[in-house]
């Protein structure tokens, strides 16, 4: 099985918030806006840390 | 009139969650059971719906990380880093140990998804023991 990175970012990133989610919120609302919050905040990191390192020779 | 307006005033807003809190012997046994299947613990609880959530989480992790080619890491005191591999690993309890009898998890070091598989079944394993943590405070009456 092969995925793309992207694709298997935004897999990771959908387990781990949905995880998270449940684990520290009680109520489904609160639950929801907050696992959207860390999917949303995976992918923004994921895509901020990408930029800053394509310049870099590596 | 004033008095029932003021009574509904001083109401809570909605009624307190009755915590109930098992024994520490039928807390760790949960726990035990949660460890080796995951999601098992808050289905015992009678969290049907979240257990059933953790464990489709922790499985498709698992099984995707096995699917990407990633690394099950064994107990080696020659590379003493790769222990802490293994804690994470052996999170998931008994597909670990089911994974492992099938030769699974060997790991391709040169195929493209080979990283992506091995983080799969360690964050896979460290998410079960965050999820055995939640049955814990549950069982002991700590969250509703």
């Amino acid at each position: 099985m092969i995925l793309s990175h992207f694709t298997a970012l935004l897999l990771f990133a959908l387990f781990v918030s949905t995880v998270f989610a449940l684990i520290t919120k009680n109520e489904p609302r609160e639950q929801f806006r907050y696992g959207v919050f860390v999917f949303l905040s995976f992918l923004a990191v994921a895509f901020a840390v990408g930029w800053i390192m394509y310049p870099l020779p590596l | 009139m004033e008095e029932v307006n003021n009574a509904e005033q001083s109401a809570p807003q909605s009624a307190p969650v009755e915590l109930k809190r098992m024994n520490m012997t039928a807390t760790l046994a949960i726990c035990s059971s949660g460890w080796l299947v995951p999601g098992l613990a808050h289905v015992l609880i009678g969290r049907w719906i979240r257990g059933a959530i953790f464990a489709s989480c922790v499985l498709l992790m698992f099984v995707l990380g096995l699917g990407m080619r990633g690394k099950l890491y064994d107990l080696e005191f020659d590379e003493p880093l790769h222990v802490f591999a293994f804690i994470a690993d052996i999170g998931t309890g008994l597909f670990y140990w089911i994974a492992e009898r099938l030769n699974l998890g060997l790991g391709t070091m040169t195929w493209p998804s080979y990283d992506y598989g091995t983080t799969y079944l360690w964050v896979s394993g460290l998410l079960n023991y965050l999820i055995v943590l939640d049955a814990f405070d549950i069982a002991q009456g700590r969250k509703p």
